[in-house]
């Protein structure tokens, strides 16, 4: 059903500790109170200029309505302004949703199916055509035709979508918009607390009427940012340009940009990439790759000021299948978290996972920091724990049973598992490995049929809310093939927790954060999952730039129009 | 490859001309005068005996498994406790003791035991496949060049057509794919990581390679006097296969074969899984230990240099001696 969006490495390094400082630092850059550059960090910022930023993939594509990996996200999130959007800042204030296009946050009916908005008067496209309401179901329509990777969230639950998807509507039913007003109704065919998020993406962001309904990723459609697309070289380059007109639109909280110029090229080959960056012969050190370990000693000597380790919502983990031998048996499950060393994994990383233990990563609400039912993520397991666990398995009358480590073939994935496969040896399993190749691991381990029984697994959110982590562990997610409740899942106890937090709107999830918490501490004390990590991404910076006025914002990564020339 | 089938038309028989003896016993004597194809085959022999001695060294020495991670462990070398994996993921180098003689690896396993664990699967795999070739090119080559023909013409064009694909790029779909899901015979089922996998898989993409000469010895063979005598004598033609062609080809070119096979099945073993399609992690091999190290080569080159060197040393060796083997079969080739 869900895809997961990022094409992130694993890279970086640097310590733990920035996961809180990276949450409590400033950011927000030009934020548009619109009068052109504002707010913090301005002095040290200037407008104009080109800044260059280097990628080691270029995206998927550049159509708002196709695209779904990290690289794509950054382009569009320039260009394209949803009704709906994150807060311009770094760590757990970056996921705060605030109006984009449209005046405020929606209004919800109390039974939580209808959403109404109205969208902001005067803005126009970047070549002067008016943004209309009706753009907005032509989005989300034009998303669905396109096959957008993330469409079922629009098909499943915005009322008429799904039929408008089988070809039996001409729209959607569930989509009402009125130009004259700028009013703009949405029925869901079920409540669904995060759809505020939904309405964030931006492949929900207004485009004219006339798109056609094809993919544009090389002439991709006008957009109302504060960039437009300039010279598109596919597969090779990309230009984004100031949107001189965003600024006098004052839009609060969004950044009207520095450079007049953004440049974006490809550089498959990362060591380069990250000397680019290091000699200032680039500016922007693409969030959705490695740091190579050769290059990383030199960064962290040479540019320590402008480099930073930035937590994301991603969460590395082991899954078990509860429905097959051993880890069926709690004890086996509970032993392998026992003796887990987790700050080993993170060195497999080349330090760019901080030990956790816990499912909900950090930036999303209901995370957990510090110690769980395990002890101290950031310690190894002493040897009489780990000889502990190894009673437990042999307690359970399960030494020697034999077990299959499902892994991929990219490091540092394989590494985990190649730790993994001997810890459960040294537990006192037969452990193998098998080693399926990076394009098709998940689809392998989603078909049923193979009753995968303990291999990698890792999810990145699609937004900030924890019910998109959730469906990992819940019945629904559960499916013969593209299974993604890869450890079969289904405990009574979580469906009743789940049920009432997932109605509950994204503007509540910090009120709901404790029973989030909650249901993340029942799922750790049963050993669902191995958990023994979350994901960073490397803020790598010239010396060109404004290091503090640029944004990492743990949605949309670096955002472009937040990176400023000295 | 192409090279080796000069030694079909090695005149075998103009070195046995006024000796008396038999060419396998001439060629042996050439051997035992070719002091460098001598030294190199003492050089193989003793990697593999040190190859097999792995266990002794990872139990008694090393103290140690091959697939044993030590991410964590702190070892001292020199008096300074130093961690066997650091922070950024940086492993240790070589230590030249007894622990991490050469170093360890991303997951902290010693370097030295995965060389010695790793060269016996390597060794492993290359003689199985050395074999499994020999047995097809044998069988291939035999019954094309002795019953020529149709048969001729079915099996050469079945040689041609493994022939036109690169060896590398045959092994490698080959192995990707049957590492996967292993392979399963009706009566036995094959495991994804068993070493046979790429065993069998080398064995036959080099098959033609050899079938081929091996089909134009029997071909000249077949006109020989020896074999019209044994027609005239009434001998069946599977007999005359086994009592005439045989005995002459395992006698000229088959050692010849074997050696230079050998070396050949080691490298596209190495080759295979370095590309992920030969042997299957967590086993070690000197070409996954390749693998394993590229993505650090320039910070800690021990990881690619240990096992490369290992490599370049088992081929070379086996290498010169099989073409020892090739000059002592093939006396008019050393002259040139």
């Amino acid at each position: 059903m869900r895809m997961r969006r990022t094409v992130l490495g694993i890279a970086g390094l640097t310590t733990a500790a920035l996961t809180l400082a990276a949450c409590s630092s400033s950011g927000g850059g030009n934020t548009g109170s619109g009068n052109g550059p504002s707010s913090q960090n301005t002095s040290a910022a200037k407008s104009g200029g080109t800044v260059k930023v280097v990628e080691g993939t270029y995206p998927d594509s550049l159509d708002p309505d196709f695209s779904y990996t990290t690289q794509g996200l950054e382009a569009d999130d320039t260009v394209y302004i949803p009704l709906l959007t994150y807060a311009a800042k770094e760590g757990t204030a970056g996921t705060q949703l605030i109006p984009g296009l449209a005046t405020a946050l929606p209004t919800v009916s109390s039974d939580g199916l209808t959403y109404t908005m109205t969208m902001r008067s005067g803005i126009k496209y970047s070549d002067g055509t008016p943004v209309q309401a009706a753009d907005f179901a032509h989005a989300i329509e034009r998303s669905i035709k396109i096959s957008w990777g993330g469409s079922s969230f629009f098909t499943g639950y915005i009322k008429g979508a799904a039929d408008y998807a089988a070809g039996k509507a001409q729209t959607i039913s569930g989509i009402q918009t009125d130009n004259s007003t700028g009013k703009i109704t949405i029925t869901l065919s079920q409540p669904y607390g995060a759809f505020d998020n939904i309405l964030a993406f931006e492949s929900a962001a207004p485009i004219p009427s006339s798109t056609p309904m094809k993919v544009l990723s090389n002439t991709p459609p006008i957009g109302d940012g504060p960039y437009k697309f300039g010279k598109v070289v596919p597969n090779g380059s990309y230009q984004l340009l100031r949107n001189a007109a965003f600024a006098s639109y004052n839009i609060p909280g969004i950044p009207t940009g520095y450079a007049d110029e953004v440049d974006v090229s490809v550089n498959s080959n990362t060591t380069a990439e990250a000397q680019a960056v290091l000699n200032s012969q680039a500016d922007v050190f693409d969030a959705g790759d490695t740091i190579p370990a050769q290059v990383l000693p030199q960064v962290m000597s040479q540019a320590k000021d402008r480099y930073q380790k930035t937590p994301l919502a991603s969460t590395y983990y082991f899954f078990m299948n509860s429905r097959v031998a051993p880890f069926n048996n709690k004890a086996a499950r509970t032993a392998v978290n026992m003796a887990m060393d987790r700050p080993a994994l993170a060195k497999l990383s080349s330090g760019a996972l901080t030990p956790g233990c816990n499912f909900l990563p950090p930036t999303i609400a209901g995370h957990a920091d510090g110690a769980c039912s395990f002890g101290d993520p950031t310690v190894s397991p002493s040897a009489a724990t780990v000889a502990k666990a190894k009673q437990m398995i042999k307690s359970a009358g399960l030494a020697g049973t034999p077990v299959t480590v499902w892994s991929e073939t990219r490091q540092p994935r394989q590494n985990f598992c190649l730790y993994l496969n001997d810890l459960l040896n040294t537990l006192g399993f037969k452990s193998t490995m098998k080693v399926v190749a990076d394009a098709t691991y998940f689809q392998t381990i989603g078909n049923e049929s193979l009753n995968p029984q303990i291999g990698f697994a890792d999810w990145s959110q699609d937004f900030p809310n924890p019910s998109d982590f959730y469906l990992l562990l819940s019945k629904a997610g559960i499916q013969r093939t593209n299974n993604e409740n890869f450890g079969d899942v289904d405990d009574p106890q979580i469906e009743s927790q789940l049920a009432p937090l997932e109605k509950d709107p994204a503007s509540q999830l910090s009120a709901d954060a404790s029973k989030w918490q909650a249901l993340d501490k029942y799922v750790a004390d049963q050993s669902y999952v191995a958990v023994y990590g979350y994901q960073t991404a490397p803020k790598f910076l010239s010396d060109r730039v404004n290091f503090s006025a640029a944004v990492f914002n743990p949605v949309d990564y670096i955002l472009f129009s937040t990176v400023g020339l000295k | 490859m192409v090279d080796q089938a000069a030694v079909v038309s090695s005149s075998i028989e103009e070195e046995t001309t006024g000796s008396g003896d038999s060419p396998l016993r001439l060629a042996l004597r050439r051997l035992r005068r070719n002091k460098i194809a001598l030294f190199f085959g003492v050089i193989f022999l003793l990697v593999v005996l040190v190859c097999l001695l792995a266990p002794v060294y990872a139990n008694d020495i090393a103290h140690t498994g091959p697939n044993a991670n030590h991410i964590s462990e702190i070892i001292k070398v020199n008096g300074k406790a130093t961690p066997v994996v650091n922070t950024i993921g940086l492993p240790i180098g070589p230590t030249y003791h007894s622990k991490f003689f050469f170093g360890a690896d991303q997951n902290g396993r010693d370097i030295a035991v995965r060389l010695l664990y790793g060269g016996r699967n390597s060794l492993a795999i290359g003689f199985m496949a050395t074999i499994v070739t020999m047995i097809g090119a044998l069988l291939f080559g035999v019954t094309a060049g002795f019953f020529r023909g149709w048969t001729d013409t079915i099996l050469s064009r079945l040689l041609d057509l493994i022939w036109a694909y690169p060896a590398l790029l045959l092994a490698a779909a080959l192995g990707v794919s049957l590492a996967v899901g292993g392979v399963n015979l009706g009566f036995a089922h094959l495991s994804g990581s068993s070493i046979l996998i790429p065993s069998m898989v080398i064995g036959v993409v080099y098959i033609p390679y050899v079938a081929r000469p091996i089909r134009g010895e029997v071909l000249t063979l077949r006109e020989r006097e020896f074999v019209d005598a044994a027609r005239i004598l009434g001998y069946s033609r599977v007999r005359i296969i086994f009592s005439e062609i045989l005995p002459n080809l395992s006698a000229s070119i088959l050692p010849v074969f074997f050696a230079l096979q050998l070396a050949q099945s080691i490298v596209l073993e190495a080759a295979l899984s370095f590309l992920g399609a030969g042997v299957q992690p967590p086993s070690a091999s000197w070409g996954t230990m390749l693998s394993d190290g590229s993505g650090l080569i320039s910070v800690s080159p021990h990881l690619v240099l240990v096992p490369g060197i290992m490599l370049i040393i088992a081929a070379l060796s086996v290498n010169v001696f099989g073409d020892g083997i090739r000059q002592a079969f093939d006396p008019r080739s050393s002259r040139h």
